[in-house]
Order: structure tokens, then sequence, then C-alpha cells
């Protein structure tokens, strides 16, 4: 075919329109070979997905974000067609996503088995991978963690750290020092925690005003509010001792890294039903969507084979312990270093210190009070 | 092209002979893919945000409702929402003017003095924009954190060690300066390229001194490019998030950080929406004033 330069033009008007409407055909027509994965961060990386898609002939594609309520905002908005997977923290399968109808159960005879080569913890059926009639499976799980706060052990103590727990941030002598992380969702939990209040519970107004007062306190005494890796280096350099959200997830590359003097702490105790600190457990959900690739299910089955659910509790980004661990043939591909790294030493004590990350029922009303009294620092 | 036109014109030609209906101008129809394309990809997405800006707060109810609430939330008089807006704005204004200040002696060293340096300084401006913004604001987090490169650096000298500069507003602004002096500093150079050599020689040659031929010459004819600098640095500072939250350790909270909390945790998208407009209708507001206030006729010699 001649080439001139009306029919190149008349072939790029083509290609720009068919372009978008050729993908999207394909996105209704061959989904055998096509996965579209919502997760947090670490199921989206090479390490993760390049066995399976080589192994599967399979497009895969993973969008990693760091916080639950934009994923499940995501399929609420309608994405529920565009994505196959979900991996977002425990509470919200069960008690949001089942109910609005954004998530399809697993077949439990197929599943299930799973669960019973998992820590002790998670033995089916496991209650946050359960709908609440306990009739459906939801979900699977893999990585989890303990998620309170993180400190320099050479400035304070894991002895001191633990006794005091919150009351570390309500001590003048540590303003300055500290950081908060720039996840809101958990700092409202913290921010709770610090006041004394159970956050998982609805709130009076004598309470909601002490959570104000004491976020107002709080962020104005931080030093920095910044991403878990910013947090890691004021802490290496010695710009803060320690800082709020943060557990195995956010402080494992830095331990591994070479600095083992970080370490996540877990209060001793709390107002959570005598509980102080927070875990997370993440719970990977298929989508309700209309015509569901396949290879979400094989998927789900892939993660769970010893050697991808060592690389997923290391894949690139942060470190986690994984509940496939109970496998001794998964245990075993775990170094020293790398079990230092996640504090396996402590993780049972610390997870059973920890209540379960739920849901805070007048969490809008928190958030803004909180939003406000960040504006304060300025 | 002159295919392209010549066929357009004699189909339009046949279709004007054929139907007797109003005929659609040739260059409308040869734009038409272009204004599609404008239409689906720049118009589209910012009319969802003003639609979702009147939709009931906290849901996706978008075109099905409207309502005032999300604005109504916003001025409100217990929000505090519009410390925001001026710690957004103030920032983008001190950028724009500082900017301004820095950028026009490199500009004018660009045109005048680097001579056969000049390609290479420019090269040199544009180098950092080929780096992702983030890396580059965590590179000087690097710099200036404690025991970093200059507080490491001073203390080897034998100080006592540097300045606790980050974390601060003043780090954000900092932030802002250096990451928006490119947008300043070409419009502004381009601007200084269309000062004819020959009308500054020959305003010296009547005796003009230095500071009248700055002030009579070398601005005014300078200004096209200068106005569009500023421009361009002061909407870009105005929804600026980066520097506030690497640098700045979040010292303040700027509006778009405002917008993306309302997008993200709150799961509030029309008042993220609301405010997003209205950040819009502020800017382009302010930016509209100035330079009607600026007589753009008068500055581009037209008078």
């Amino acid at each position: 075919m001649k080439m001139s330069r009306r029919n190149l033009m008349q072939m790029m008007g083509a290609a720009a329109f068919a372009g978008p409407l050729a993908s999207a055909s394909r996105a209704f027509a061959a989904r055998e070979t096509e996965l579209n994965i919502l997760c947090w961060e670490g199921y989206n990386s090479a390490q993760v997905l390049d066995p399976f898609r080589s192994g599967h002939s399979a497009t895969v594609k993973a969008e990693s974000l760091t916080n639950d309520p934009t994923m499940i905002n995501r399929l609420r908005a309608g994405e529920t067609k565009l994505w196959d997977l979900i991996n977002v923290n425990n509470p919200w399968a069960r008690k949001v996503m089942a109910p609005a109808g954004l998530i399809k159960p697993l077949p439990r005879a197929e599943f299930e088995p799973f669960f019973d080569t998992m820590l002790p913890n998670f033995k089916a059926p496991y209650r946050w991978a359960m709908s609440e009639d306990g009739k459906d499976l939801l979900g699977m799980a893999q990585r989890f963690g303990p998620y309170s706060f993180v400190v320099d052990t050479d400035k304070i103590s894991k002895a001191t750290a633990e006794e005091q727990g919150w009351n570390l941030f309500n001590d003048p002598s540590l303003a300055g020092k500290y950081g908060i992380q720039e996840s809101d969702d958990w700092n409202v939990f913290n921010i709770f925690l610090v006041a004394g209040i159970n956050p998982f519970k609805t709130h009076d107004e004598a309470e909601m005003k002490a959570f104000s007062e004491t976020a107002a306190k709080v962020f104005k005494g931080a030093k920095m509010v910044g991403d878990m890796a910013s947090l890691n280096q004021a802490l290496v350099s010695g710009e803060i001792d320690l800082y709020m959200t943060g557990g195995t997830y956010s402080v494992s590359p830095a331990r591994a890294d070479g600095y083992p003097n970080l370490r996540a702490i877990t209060p001793l105790k709390g107002p959570i039903d005598g509980k102080g600190g927070i875990s997370w457990i993440e719970i990977t959900s298929t989508v309700n969507n209309p015509a569901l690739s396949p290879l979400a299910t094989e998927f789900l089955k892939y993660v769970q084979a010893p050697e991808i659910a060592h690389t997923v509790a290391f894949a690139e980004g942060t470190f986690n312990p994984v509940s496939q661990m109970g496998n001794p043939k998964c245990f075993e591909l775990f170094t020293a270093e790398q079990l230092e790294a996640i504090q396996w030493d402590t993780l049972e004590e610390d997870m059973a210190r920890s209540a379960e990350y739920d849901i805070v029922p007048d969490y809008d009303k928190a958030l803004e009070l909180m939003t406000a009294a960040k504006r304060l620092r300025g | 092209m002159s295919a392209i036109t010549s066929s357009a014109t004699s189909s339009a030609q046949a279709t004007g002979e054929r139907a007797a209906g109003p005929a659609i101008p040739v260059g409308l129809r040869a734009a038409s893919p272009v204004i599609l394309l404008l239409v689906l990809g720049f118009l589209a997405p910012l009319v969802t945000v003003a639609a979702y800006a009147f939709a009931t707060p906290k849901s996706f109810d978008v075109f099905r409702s409207f309502t005032l609430a999300n604005f109504a939330a916003i001025v409100e008089p217990s929000n505090t929402v519009w410390t925001s807006f001026v710690w957004s704005l103030c920032f983008a204004l001190a950028t724009t003017v500082l900017l301004a200040i820095i950028a026009y002696p490199i500009a004018y060293g660009l045109n005048r003095m680097f001579g056969k340096w000049a390609g290479l300084v420019s090269v040199l401006f544009v180098f950092p924009l080929f780096v992702s913004e983030n890396v580059r604001l965590y590179g000087w987090v690097l710099f200036f954190i404690k025991n970093g490169v200059m507080d490491g650096a001073l203390k080897w000298l034998g100080f006592s060690g540097g300045p606790e500069v980050l974390y601060t507003p003043g780090a954000t602004l900092f932030g802002m300066l250096y990451v928006y002096l490119p947008f300043m500093l070409f419009p502004m150079s381009l601007g200084l390229a269309m000062v004819p050599r020959d009308l500054v020689d020959a305003a010296r040659d009547l005796g003009a001194g230095r500071l009248m031929i700055w002030r009579e010459i070398e601005l005014p004819l300078a200004m096209p490019g200068i106005l569009i600098g500023m421009l361009l640095t002061f909407v870009l500072g105005a929804g600026a998030i980066a520097e506030s939250k690497i640098l700045g350790g979040q010292s303040v909270i700027t509006i778009a950080q405002d917008i993306e909390i309302a997008f993200t945790y709150a799961q509030n998208w029309p008042l993220g929406s609301a405010l997003a407009l209205l950040l819009v209708v502020i800017v382009s507001g302010l930016a509209l004033f100035m330079l009607s206030k600026l007589d753009l006729d008068r500055i581009l010699g037209r008078r």
C-alpha cells in the first residue's frame, strides 16, 4: 500500500477511534486471558505477577492503592465491570462489600481446605473471610500484621513503649519528636486510642470533643506528617524518635535494610476491651464483575502455594507475615533475616494484644474533626 | 494538505448542490475529529467534576441529583477549609513573585550574556523536568534532613550542624520555587528574546539610562512572556501538593490536599468536586482579573 500523507492521517484518525473501542470489546470478549487486580502494594509487583502471567499466558493488570476507602469507592463508582479481584483489610468484605453486592462468594468446598494449612488463628471458618450470616466464603486471607506505632528503640526502649502505649503521644516532652503517617483512616483509630477511647463503637458528644482536642494536640505536636518511606527516613536520620500508625508493614523495609533498632510496638493494654493495639488482615475477594475473569479464582489458588506466598510476604516495598506460614513448607523458605525483619519473635503476642481492624461507625464525623485539627498545624 | 482541502471543498460543493439545508463549514468538518477528541478528553472530565459538585454529598448520584449542599458545607462558618485556600493562594502568589525576581536575571543572561553557553545553561534548567517531581523532592529531603548532605557537610567543616528547615512552610515554598522555576524561566526568556537589540541600542544612543531602557523598552516588550510565565506559575502553584507533603511534612494543608482527602479517605467525591470547582473559579477569576488590569493591548504594543 502506498503511503501518502493523506492516508496516513486517515489511518491515524481511524486508529484513534478504533483503539479504545477495540480494547473495550476485548474486555467483554476474551476475559479468559485477562485479570485485573485492585490491591495494596505488593500484589502488583512483578515478582508475584510474572510467574502467573507466563504460566497462564495472561495479561494481568494490578493497580495498587494505599487505603481501603478509595478502593471500595472505585467499585461503588461503577468499576465492578473493570476489576476481578479486590484486596482490602478485613472488615470491608463482610461488613460493606458483600452487603452492597460488590463482591461474589467463593466456592467453599474448593477454597476452605486452604485455611487448614494456615496459621492457627485462620482455621476455617475464619470470621473475616465469611459473610455475616456465616454461610458464604467471601475471600482469602494472606498478609497480616500488627499496626500501632513504631519507635527507635535506641531512644525509647521496647519495654517503655509497650508499657506507656498510646500515652507516649500525650507526653509533652515528646512533642516535636514524633511523626504521623498520612493514613487518615488509621489515624482516626489512633487519635481515639490516644484519648483513651475505643474507636470501634458509636461515640457520644463528650467523646467526640475529647477526640477533637486530642487530634489538635497530637497534630500540633507532630514534627512531620508523611508517607512511610519519609517516616522511616526521618527515624533513621534522627529527625524523629517514633511515629504513629506504623507496624511491621511500614517498618519492615527499614529493618531489612539494617536498622533492627526500629521496631513496631504493640501497647500492653488499651481501651478496646483491654487491648491497645490494632492489627489488620487482608482479605482478597472476587469482584461482582458481570464478566468475571476465570483467572480470578486461579490467582487466589496460585498465591496459596508456599513459594508464591513467600514471594508475596517479601514483595517489593513492604514485608509482611502471611497466613500460609502455618504450612511448614512455606515457613522454611523464610531466612532468619527475613523473620527478624517481620518481627516474627513477638508476632504472636503482638497479634494477641491487638484488636482486629474494624469499621468506626461515626468515621465521617471523626475524619472531619481530624482534618480540621490538621489545619491548626500551620 | 492541499489535496485534502481541495477534495473537501469539492465534496462540500457537491453536498451544497444536493442538499438545500445549512451546510457545515468545511473548516468545522475538517476540525471535527479534533473537536470530538477535545470534547471527550478535555471537556467531559471537567463537566463531570462540575456535575459531581452539585450531587448529593457522599453519593455517586452524578447527573441524577442537584443540590448546593456541598457548597453550603464549604462556606459553613465552622468549616476551616478556607485556611487551605488561603495557604495555597499565598504560596502560589509568593512563588510567582519570587520566581519573577529570580528568573528575570537568568532569562536575561540566557539571552544576552551566556553567548555560546546559553544552550547548555537552558539544558541544565530543563534537565530536572525529565525526572519525576517526587523523586526530585525526596532528593531535597536527603539534602536537608538531619545528618543529611547539608547537615553532614556543615558538621564535617566544624560547624554545629545545619539549621532545621525541613517540615516547615518555608521548606514548602522552597520546593515550589525549585519545581516551578522552569515554568517561569522559559516563557520569560522567550519574552526577552522578543526585545530587538536595535531598539535598545537606539535608546542608548538617544541618551536613555539603563533603568529607563529596562522600564520603557525591555520590560514592556518582554511582558507577554513574563505574564505567561507568571500565569503558568500561579495556576500550577495554586494546585501544588507534593511540595507541602514531602518537604513541608504537611506543616500546612494545601487545598489540593483537602481535595485529595475528600476523594480518598472521606469517600466524598461531591465535596471534593465542589472544592475543585471552587479552586478553578477562584484561580481563573484571579488570573483573568490580573490580566484585565494589566492592559494587554498596551503591553503587547498594539496601541
